[in-house]
C-alpha cells in the first residue's frame, strides 16, 4: 500500500531523512517511533504530497506522489501534527470543505459527514464553531477531516501529542478503531502508545530506520529484567549494594536518593534473587521495579546490538 | 477527452476553494467595514462631482468618482488580500491544501477570484450612482461603461499584486506594507511624469504606470486593447509568481 524506496530529503545541508526504504502492507497499522528530529515528519510529508523528496520514490495504493501528485494525496487523509483547521467554521462546514477537496459530491458527501463526524463522536457538536472547541476535539475535528474522504492510507502525525490524559486513551482507542478498516501510519516518541495501536513498529533515527519489528518482540527485547530499581525500607544503600553486588549476574548497583539501582547482564533475571537477599536480611522490601528506558537509551540500545549482530555476522 | 475531464476538474476545484475563501471573507467584520468606507468615500467624490453638474458648465459623468478611486486602491487593495494566503501559512491550513488533490495554481486563482468578487459586491452596490445620473440627466453611457470596465480591471490587477504579497509571508501587516508600498510607487511613477519632462523617460513611466491605464479608460470611453492588456498582464504576473511562492515555501517549511 505504501511503499517508500531511497528516500532522502535535504534541509540545506542538513540531511533529515536518508536514504530511506520501507514497505507497509494494506491494512497494517505501522507505528513510527523516534525522538524529535528523527525525519518522522520529513517523511510523512513526503508521502502525503506536501513536499517532494531530493531523491528516492513513494509510493501510496500505486501512484507515485511524484508524477501522479493527484491521484496518489486523493488516497490519503492526512492528520498533521498541528491540526489545520479554520477556526471560523463550524465542524460541519470544515469537514465538509475537506471533503469537498477530496473531490466527494452531494448527496453522499452530506451523509459521509454526518458519519464521520459521528464515529469520532463530534456528531453533537457539529454545528460549533471550531473556535470554542478544546484541544481533545480539534483533533478529533482533525481526524474526521483525514477520514473524511475514505482514503486507502492514514497518516497520523504525532496525534496524540498534547492531549491530557484522558483524552490520550481515547484518542489511542479511536485510532485502534479506524485501524481495522484502514492502513495506517503514524508517528509517535511514546513506546507505550506503539505497543497498544500498531502491528508494527519502525525505528527511526538521525533519518535512518534502525529496527523493525513487531511492539510485543520489541518491549520484550527493551524492557528485559536487566535494569531495576530496589528501594528497602530499614537499610542504608552501602549496605544494599554490598548484599546484592555479590549475587550472580549482577553486574553493578548504584546508590540513588531513595535506594539503589541494579544492573543485571542481559538475559538472567536477577529479580528473584535480589528480593530473596533483602527479605533473607529481614529487610523491608518497599519497591522493585523494572526501569522504563527513556527514547534515547532505546537507540543507544539498539543501534549498538545491531552493530554487536553485524558484526558476529560479518 | 482527456482535456475536458483536465479543464472541468479544475474549473470544480477552483469553485470549490473560491467558495470558501468569498464565504470567509463575509465572516469577519473587516470586508464590511472596508465595503462601508469604500462605498462612502466614493459617494462622497459622486455629491462633488454633482454639484459641479448642478452649475450646467458640465455634461453628467462620473469622472469625479473614478479618478481618485486608484488611490484608494492604494490602501484598500493591501487590506483586502494581506489575509487571504499569509494566514494559511500561519495557521498551517496551507497543509491541508497542499496535501489535498488540488494544484496550487487553482489555489491561488481562486483566492484572487474570490477577493475580487467581493471587490465586485461593493462596485454593483455604487451602480446605483449612474441609476441616478441616467434618471436626472442625459450621461454618456459608454463614459461609464469603460469607466467601470477601468475600475473592475485595476481592482483586479492591484488584488493579484495583493495576493501574490501575501504569499511571500506568514505575516499580513508585511503583506500589507509590500503591496501598499508597490501601489505606492506604481502611483508615484504617474506623478513624476508632470516633473520630468524628458523624452526618453516621461513615456516609459506612463507605460509602466498604474494611473495612465487607468485614466486612458476611464476618460475616454475607448477600450484600448493596450490599456486591457496591461492589466491582464499584471494579473497574470502576480498570479504566476503567487504559486511559484506557494509552491516554493513547500520545499522550505
Amino acid at each position: 500500500m505504501i511503499q517508500v524506496e531511497g528516500l532522502t530529503k535535504y534541509y540545506g545541508n542538513f540531511k533529515a531523512i536518508d536514504s530511506l526504504s520501507f514497505y507497509i502492507d494494506a491494512g497494517e497499522v505501522v507505528g513510527f517511533l523516534g525522538p524529535n528530529g528523527a525525519g518522522k515528519t520529513t517523511t510523512m510529508r513526503i508521502l502525503t504530497g506536501f513536499m517532494p523528496p531530493n531523491e528516492g520514490t513513494a509510493t501510496i495504493a500505486g501512484y507515485d506522489v511524484l508524477d501522479q501528485p493527484l491521484e496518489a494525496r486523493q488516497r490519503v487523509g492526512y492528520l498533521p501534527e498541528s491540526v489545520p483547521l479554520y477556526k471560523e467554521m463550524t465542524v460541519w462546514q470544515y469537514v465538509d470543505y475537506v471533503a469537498k477537496l477530496y473531490n466527494m459530491r452531494n448527496p453522499i458527501r452530506a451523509n459521509r459527514v454526518d458519519e464521520v463526524l459521528d464515529q469520532v463522536g463530534m456528531i453533537d457538536r457539529a454545528d460549533s464553531l471550531i473556535s470554542s472547541l478544546s484541544k481533545g476535539m480539534r483533533q478529533r475535528v482533525g481526524l474526521a477531516q483525514a477520514l473524511v474522504h475514505e482514503p486507502d492510507v492514514l497518516v497520523l502525525d504525532e496525534p496524540t501529542i498534547g492531549l491530557d490524559p484522558g483524552q490520550v486513551r481515547e484518542f489511542r482507542e479511536l485510532i485502534q478503531q479506524v485501524g481495522k478498516e484502514h492502513t495506517v501510519l503514524l508517528s509517535t516518541h511514546i513506546l507505550s502508545e506503539v505497543e497498544q495501536v500498531c502491528d508494527r513498529v519502525l525505528i527511526i533515527h538521525n533519518g535512518q530506520i534502525v529496527a523493525e519489528d513487531r511492539p510485543d518482540a520489541l518491549s520484550a527485547r527493551l524492557q528485559g529484567s536487566h535494569r531495576f530499581k530496589v528501594k528497602v525500607g530499614n537499610a542504608k544503600p552501602e549496605a544494599i549494594a554490598e548484599v546484592i553486588g555479590g549475587l550472580p549476574g549482577v553486574i553493578n548497583v548504584t546508590s540513588t536518593d531513595d535506594g539503589v539501582e541494579v544492573l543485571s547482564e542481559e538475559e538472567q533475571d536477577t529479580r528473584p534473587a535480589v528480593a530473596a537477599a533483602i527479605v533473607g536480611k529481614k529487610w523491608d522490601l518497599l519497591e522493585l521495579r523494572p526501569l522504563d528506558m527513556s527514547l534515547e537509551e532505546i537507540f543507544l540500545e539498539l543501534t549498538t546490538n545491531d552493530r554487536q549482530t553485524y558484526e558476529e555476522e560479518g | 477527452m482527456q482535456f475536458f475531464k483536465v479543464i472541468g476538474r479544475s474549473l470544480r476545484s477552483i469553485g470549490i476553494v473560491f467558495s470558501h475563501e468569498f464565504n470567509l471573507f463575509f465572516t469577519s467584520p473587516i470586508v464590511y467595514l472596508i465595503g462601508s468606507v469604500w462605498l462612502f468615500l466614493a459617494g462622497g467624490f459622486f455629491a462633488l462631482s454633482l454639484s459641479a453638474i448642478n452649475t450646467g458648465q458640465y455634461e453628467p459623468d462620473m469622472l469625479g468618482m473614478f479618478s481618485p478611486m486608484v488611490f484608494l486602491m492604494i490602501f484598500m487593495a493591501p487590506a483586502l488580500t494581506m489575509r487571504l494566503v499569509a494566514e494559511e501559512y500561519r495557521n498551517g491550513t496551507n497543509e491541508l491544501l497542499y496535501t489535498a488533490p488540488v494544484r496550487d495554481w487553482e489555489v491561488i486563482f481562486a483566492k484572487w477570484l474570490a477577493v475580487w468578487a467581493v471587490f465586485s459586491v461593493f462596485m454593483l452596490i455604487s451602480f446605483v450612482y449612474p441609476l441616478i445620473l441616467f434618471s436626472r440627466g442625459n450621461p454618456d453611457p459608454g463614459l461609464i461603461i469603460t469607466g467601470y470596465l477601468g475600475l473592475w480591471l485595476m481592482a483586479g490587477a492591484t488584488l493579484a499584486l495583493g495576493v501574490f504579497a501575501s504569499s511571500l509571508t506568514q505575516y499580513q501587516l508585511v503583506a500589507f506594507f509590500v503591496t501598499m508600498g508597490t501601489l505606492l510607487v506604481l502611483w508615484l511613477a504617474q506623478q513624476l511624469t508632470y516633473i520630468i519632462t524628458s523624452p526618453k523617460i516621461t513615456p516609459v513611466l506612463a507605460e509602466i504606470s498604474l494611473v495612465s491605464h487607468y485614466q486612458n479608460l476611464v476618460s475616454r470611453a475607448i477600450i484600448d486593447p493596450i490599456d486591457v492588456g496591461y492589466f491582464v498582464g499584471i494579473i497574470t504576473v502576480f498570479l504566476f509568481l503567487a504559486t511559484q511562492m506557494l509552491s516554493t515555501r513547500r520545499w522550505s517549511s
